[in-house]
C-alpha cells in the first residue's frame, strides 16, 4: 500500500509544481513564517486523536500539511505525543483515514526529498509509513518537525536509542546536503534561513534569490525616502531653487490680475469716456506722470480712468513680470541641471561600484542588458524625479492653491462655478493616467526586449552566422520593433482621445465662466476685467492639474525604476567577508577539502562530499567527465561560491574566513578562453599586478613564451587588443593570459583547460611556459587532454561530484579503474588523428 | 618557500658597456657581444614603439631570434648609441602632427590635411578606432595605409587643429 501511495504521489509531483506556480496569491494567505510545531488542530480531528490516546497522554506536535497524499492540495496532520505518531490521511476523500505509530517502534525518520515536495518518512523494523507529503515551502516547519519528533523518540525510548541515533544521522545529513534552506537537527531553521531566505518573514512571498529583499514589501513611499539620501548633499542648491520656483509660480499669476487691471481701470473708462465724448489728457507730461504712478502704485489700488500713460505702465510691468519669470526660472534650470547630474553620477558610480563587489552568481542570474539599463535608464529616471519631480508636485500645487485664493479673494460665487468641471478634469487625467501607466509599463517591457534581443545576438553573431540563423534572429527582432510599434499605437491611441477631451473640459469651463460671470456682468456683480482674468485662469488650471493626476504614476515609475537600483545596491556580496576575518598575507598553499558539499541550485549537489589533501606546492591534475564537477571545485578554491557543507582549509583557516581580497591575490587564473581587455598588451599582461614595470612585463612575457610573438607586432607591447583592438590567435591570447598569472606570482594556480582549444605545436610552446609557471605553487589543472597533466603530481578523478579514484599516474593506470580506461580512451583517439 | 621561478630568469640583457653595434659596408647592422659572437643582418624592434621609443629594444637576428634586450639605449656606448638610434629612426617612421588644416568626410571615414615634423601631409583614416588617446593628452593616429602619426599633446596645438581634432574623437 506504501508503494503505491509514494508511487502516485512521485506520478503526480509535476503537475503540482506546475500548479503552485500559477497560485501565485496563495503564498498571502500563508503564514509558515511562524514556525511552529504546534498548530491548532480541527476539532473533528482532535476528537479522533484522542480516541487512541492513554489518559494523561499529551500532544506534544501537531503540524499541519499543505498537500494530500494524493497530491491535491489539501491539508493533513501529524500529531506526536511521546508514545505516538498520528497522521491524518485524506488520500483525496473526504474524512479522514487515520495511521497510528508507536514512537517507540520507530527507527528512523526521513525526509525524501523529491521534485517539488517532499515526503515525511518513519521506518520501523518491519515496515515504513509515510507520515505526510508537503511542498517546498513547508521545508522549515517539517525540519523543526523532524528535530522535535526525533527529541521526543530519543528522549522515550532509551534501549532503542542506537537506533534513534542511526535514524538521526542520516535524517540530518539529507538535510544538511540542503545547504542553508533546512535546519539541521536542534537547530534553528529561521536563523539559518536567513542566510539565504526563500520567503519573506513578514509576507510569505517569495523572494527572489539575487535580490534578497522582498519585492512585495518595499514600499514606494519607503524607497522614495530612500531617494532623498541622494538629494541631501545638494541642499544648498536645492532649496534656492525650490525658492525660486514658490516665487516663480506665485509671479506667473500676477498677470492676469494686470489684465484685469488694465481692463477694468484703465481701458474701460477711458473707452467709455470716448464714447461719451470727453476730453482726454494729452500732454506727453502727462503720459509720463501718469506711467510713474502706475509703476509706483502697482501694489496699491488703480487710479480709477487711465490716460495712455497708464497703459504703457502696465504694459512695462507685465513685460518686467516676464523677463524677470524668463531669467530666474533660466537661472533654476542650470541649478537643478547641476543637482540631477550630480546625483546621476553620484547614484551611477554606486551602483557600479557596488555590482563589482557583488559575487559571481547574481551575475549569473541577471542578463547584460537587464542590469546595463538599469545603471543608465533607471538611475536617470531617479534623476529626473528627485530634481524635477518632487518639486514639479509642490509647484503645481502650490499654483493651484494660489489662483483659487486669488478667485476667491476677487468673485467667491464665480470661484466656486469655475471650480465646478476642475473633478471632472481630474477623474479623466486620473483615469487616463491609470490606462496609460499600464500601456507604459507593456511598452517599456518591450524596449527592455529589444535591448535584450541585441545585448544576447550582438556577442555571439558568430554562432548566429554559423548556424544561418540570421533570418530567425532577424524576424525575431522584427517581432519586438513591431511589439514596440504597437505599444506606441496604443499610447497614441489613449494619448489622442486624452488631448481632445481634456480641451473640451478646459472648454466648457470658460463657457460655464462667460455664462455665469456674464450674467454677473449684467447685474453688476462683476467687472469686465475680473471675467478675463478667470478665463486665463481657466486655462491656466489644466496643466498643474494633469501633473498632479500623474503624480501617482510618476510615484510609481520612480518607485519602480529606485527599487530596480537599490536592488543591486542592496544585494549582499553573497561572498562577504566575515568581520574577523585574516588577511593571509602569504599563502603556503596547503589545502585540504573536508566533506565539501556544494549545489547551485539547491536542487541537486555538484559536489559530493569531497575530501582530500593537497600539499603546497604539489600540482594536482583534475580530471573527470564534464559535469563531474571539477569547475565547481574551482569555483570553490577561487570563492566565487562557498561550500554549502564542508569546509576548504587553507593553511589551517576555514576559507570562508579568510579575507576573499587577500586570498585571490594569491590566485592565479589560466582560463581555456582567455578574455582580453580593451587596452594595450602590457596593460593586459599587467593587470594582474597594478603598477607592474615594464621590466616585469616583458620578464613574465617572456617566461611565458609570449615575447617573441609580440614583439612582431608592429606596435610591441603597445599594441591595441580588446574586442576593437588587434586580431589576436587563440594561442597567442593564452600565453597573454599566461603572462598575466606569473606576474602575479600567485601561492595557488588555477589552469582550467588552459591548453585545449589550441593546436599541438602552439600547445608545446604554453606546456613549456606553464612548467615554468607551475614550479613551486600549488596548482590544480583541469584537462581533458590527459597528455597536459603529465607534469601533475597527483591526479583526482572526479565523478559525479564525488573523489572517486586519487592518486599519481602510475598507480591509477595499475588500479585499472576509471583513469587507467579514460587514458587508454585518450591513446587510441590520439592514435587515430595522428599527432 | 620562494622557490617560485624569478620572472627575470628567461630575460636576456645585453651588457650596455660591451656591446658593440655597428654598421658594415652593406648597411647591416652588426651586433658582436662580449664573447666574440657577431651577429649581421641585426634587427633592432622596439618593444613598446609608443610609449618607450628608446628603452627595450629587442635585437633580432637573421633568423628573427632575440639576441637579447637593451634596456637603455641612452646606456651604451656612445658610438653603439648613435648607430642603434639612427637605425630606430630609419626603421619607426611616426611623423609627429604640428598642425591639423583641415578634416573632411564624416562617419570616421576621413581625409585629413596635417603639417607634420617630416612635412605637410594628407592621409585618409578608415575608421574613429585608429585614433587612440594616451596619457598625458597624446594622441596615435593609424591611417588607412597603417602609417603611424603622433600628436605630442594635443591641448597644445593650436586651437583650430584642436577644434577639428575633437570633432574626431
Amino acid at each position: 500500500m506504501q508503494g503505491s501511495m509514494s508511487g502516485s504521489g512521485r506520478g503526480s509531483s509535476r503537475r503540482m509544481g506546475m500548479e503552485s506556480f500559477g497560485g501565485k496569491p496563495r503564498f498571502r494567505n500563508l503564514k509558515d513564517g511562524e514556525l511552529t510545531t504546534t498548530e491548532e488542530v480541527p476539532e473533528i480531528l482532535k476528537k479522533r486523536a484522542q480516541e487512541l490516546l492513554d489518559n494523561g497522554e499529551e500532544v506534544k506536535v501537531s503540524v499541519s500539511t499543505d498537500l494530500k497524499f494524493d497530491g491535491t492540495y489539501g491539508k493533513d496532520w501529524v500529531l506526536a505525543t511521546e508514545k505516538r505518531l498520528i497522521c491524518f490521511n485524506q488520500k483525496g476523500v473526504i474524512g479522514h483515514d487515520i495511521q497510528e505509530v508507536s514512537l517507540t517502534a520507530v527507527e528512523n525518520i526521513e525526509v525524501l526529498e523529491m521534485y517539488g515536495n517532499n515526503i515525511l518518512k518513519v521506518t520501523t523494523s518491519d515496515s515504513a509509513v509515510e507520515l505526510a507529503r508537503y511542498s517546498k515551502r513547508l521545508e522549515p516547519k517539517f525540519n523543526l518537525t523532524v528535530s522535535e519528533l526525533e527529541r521526543l523518540s530519543s528522549s522515550e525510548t532509551s534501549d532503542e536509542r542506537s537506533g534513534g541515533r542511526r535514524g538521526l544521522g542520516r535524517g540530518g545529513r539529507q538535510r544538511r546536503m540542503r545547504g542553508g534552506r533546512g535546519g539541521g537537527p536542534g537547530g534553528n531553521p529561521q536563523a539559518q534561513a536567513s542566510g539565504n531566505r526563500s520567503r519573506c518573514e513578514k509576507c510569505g512571498h517569495p523572494i527572489p534569490t539575487w535580490s534578497g529583499v522582498c519585492v512585495n514589501c518595499t514600499q514606494n513611499s519607503k524607497l522614495i525616502f530612500r531617494l532623498f539620501k541622494y538629494a541631501l548633499p545638494y541642499l544648498h542648491v536645492m532649496i534656492p531653487a525650490f525658492l525660486i520656483m514658490m516665487l516663480i509660480r506665485l509671479i506667473g499669476l500676477y498677470p492676469a490680475i494686470l489684465s484685469k487691471q488694465l481692463i477694468d481701470n484703465i481701458l474701460t473708462p477711458v473707452g467709455n469716456a470716448v464714447a461719451s465724448g470727453e476730453q482726454l489728457p494729452v500732454t506727453s507730461w502727462g503720459h509720463l506722470q501718469a506711467t510713474v504712478d502706475t509703476l509706483g502704485g502697482w501694489f496699491g489700488s488703480m487710479p480709477l480712468g487711465g490716460s495712455f500713460g497708464h497703459l504703457i505702465g502696465i504694459v512695462i510691468l507685465m513685460a518686467g513680470v516676464r523677463i524677470f519669470i524668463m531669467a530666474t526660472s533660466s537661472i533654476r534650470g542650470f541649478m537643478m541641471a547641476w543637482v540631477g547630474q550630480n546625483i546621476t553620477r553620484r547614484l551611477q558610480n554606486e551602483t557600479y561600484q557596488h555590482l563589482n563587489t557583488l559575487s559571481i552568481d547574481f551575475f549569473h542570474e541577471r542578463d547584460t542588458g537587464n542590469l546595463m539599463s538599469r545603471i543608465t535608464h533607471d538611475v536617470s529616471r531617479l534623476r529626473d524625479f528627485i530634481a524635477n519631480g518632487l518639486q514639479d508636485i509642490v509647484g503645481d500645487s502650490l499654483t493651484l492653491i494660489y489662483m483659487c485664493l486669488i478667485m476667491f479673494f476677487f468673485n467667491w460665487k464665480l470661484a466656486l462655478w469655475t471650480l465646478i468641471p476642475i473633478p471632472c478634469l481630474i477623474f479623466f487625467t486620473f483615469i487616463f493616467g491609470k490606462k496609460m501607466s499600464k500601456v507604459y509599463q507593456v511598452l517599456w517591457k518591450r524596449y527592455a526586449n529589444i535591448s535584450t534581443i541585441l545585448a544576447s545576438t550582438i556577442p555571439g553573431i558568430r554562432v548566429v552566422k554559423a548556424f544561418a540563423r540570421e533570418r530567425y534572429e532577424i524576424s525575431r527582432f522584427n517581432e519586438m520593433t513591431h511589439q514596440v510599434f504597437s505599444g506606441e499605437m496604443n499610447a497614441a491611441k489613449l494619448g489622442s482621445l486624452y488631448r481632445p477631451i481634456m480641451e473640451f473640459i478646459t472648454f466648457s469651463g470658460s463657457i460655464l465662466i462667460w455664462l455665469v460671470g456674464g450674467w454677473q456682468i449684467f447685474q453688476g456683480d462683476l467687472t469686465l476685467g475680473t471675467l478675463f482674468m478667470f478665463q486665463s485662469y481657466m486655462m491656466q488650471f489644466f496643466g498643474p492639474v494633469r501633473t498632479l493626476c500623474q503624480m501617482n504614476e510618476r510615484f510609481i515609475r520612480a518607485g519602480t525604476s529606485a527599487e530596480r537600483v537599490f536592488d543591486i545596491l542592496d544585494t549582499p556580496p553573497s561572498i562577504a567577508d566575515k568581520k574577523d576575518a585574516v588577511a593571509l598575507a602569504n599563502i603556503r598553499g596547503a589545502i585540504e577539502f573536508n566533506d565539501v558539499v556544494f549545489s547551485y541550485d539547491n536542487e541537486k549537489n555538484a559536489l559530493n562530499g569531497i575530501s582530500f589533501q593537497v600539499q603546497p606546492g604539489e600540482m594536482i591534475g583534475l580530471v573527470g567527465h564534464s559535469g563531474a564537477g571539477k569547475s565547481t571545485l574551482i569555483n570553490l578554491i577561487t570563492r566565487f561560491y562557498d561550500p554549502n557543507f564542508g569546509a576548504i582549509i587553507i593553511d589551517g583557516h576555514d576559507s570562508r574566513d579568510i579575507r576573499v581580497k587577500a586570498l585571490r591575490q594569491q590566485i592565479g587564473v589560466v582560463l581555456q578562453d582567455p578574455f582580453l581587455f580593451e587596452g594595450t598588451i602590457a596593460q593586459n599582461i599587467g593587470y594582474s599586478k597594478p603598477g607592474a614595470s615594464r621590466h616585469e612585463i616583458i620578464a613574465a612575457a617572456k617566461a611565458a613564451n609570449a615575447h617573441d610573438f609580440i614583439i612582431k607586432f608592429p606596435d610591441g607591447y603597445d599594441t591595441m587588443v580588446g574586442e576593437r583592438g588587434a586580431r589576436v590567435s587563440g594561442g597567442e591570447r593564452q600565453r597573454i593570459s599566461i603572462a598575466r598569472a606569473i606576474l602575479k606570482n600567485p601561492r595557488i594556480l588555477i589552469l582550467d583547460e588552459a591548453t585545449s582549444s589550441i593546436d599541438t605545436e602552439t600547445e608545446s610552446k604554453i606546456q613549456e611556459a606553464l612548467e615554468r609557471l607551475v614550479r613551486g605553487r600549488t596548482v590544480f589543472a583541469i584537462a581533458h587532454r590527459l597528455s597536459t597533466l603529465k607534469y601533475a603530481d597527483r591526479l583526482v578523478v572526479l565523478k559525479e561530484g564525488e573523489v572517486d579514484e586519487i592518486g599519481t599516474h602510475e598507480e591509477l593506470i595499475e588500479q585499472d579503474g576509471t583513469y587507467a580506461s579514460l587514458c587508454q580512451k585518450q591513446t587510441e583517439l590520439s592514435r587515430i588523428r595522428a599527432w | 618557500m620562494n622557490e617560485a621561478i624569478k620572472v627575470t630568469d628567461e630575460l636576456v640583457f645585453l651588457d650596455p658597456k660591451t656591446l658593440m653595434i655597428g654598421k658594415n659596408a652593406f648597411g647591416e647592422l652588426i651586433v658582436e657581444l662580449l664573447d666574440g659572437s657577431v651577429f649581421t643582418k641585426v634587427e633592432p624592434v622596439r618593444s613598446f614603439p609608443v610609449t618607450e621609443t628608446l628603452r627595450y629594444i629587442s635585437l633580432l637576428d637573421e633568423e628573427g631570434n632575440e639576441i637579447g634586450i637593451v634596456e637603455d639605449v641612452n646606456k651604451l656606448t656612445p658610438n653603439a648609441r648613435n648607430v642603434l638610434t639612427e637605425e630606430l629612426q630609419r626603421r619607426y617612421f611616426m611623423p609627429k602632427i604640428t598642425k591639423i588644416n583641415s578634416v573632411d568626410g564624416q562617419y570616421g571615414v576621413t581625409r585629413w590635411n596635417v603639417d607634420t615634423s617630416q612635412g605637410n601631409v594628407e592621409f585618409g583614416m578608415r575608421t574613429r578606432y585608429d585614433i587612440v588617446t594616451l596619457e598625458n593628452d597624446r594622441v596615435l593616429i593609424k591611417d588607412a595605409d597603417g602609417t603611424r602619426y603622433e600628436i605630442e599633446n594635443y591641448n597644445k596645438l593650436d586651437p583650430k587643429s584642436i577644434a577639428l581634432l575633437q570633432t574626431q574623437l
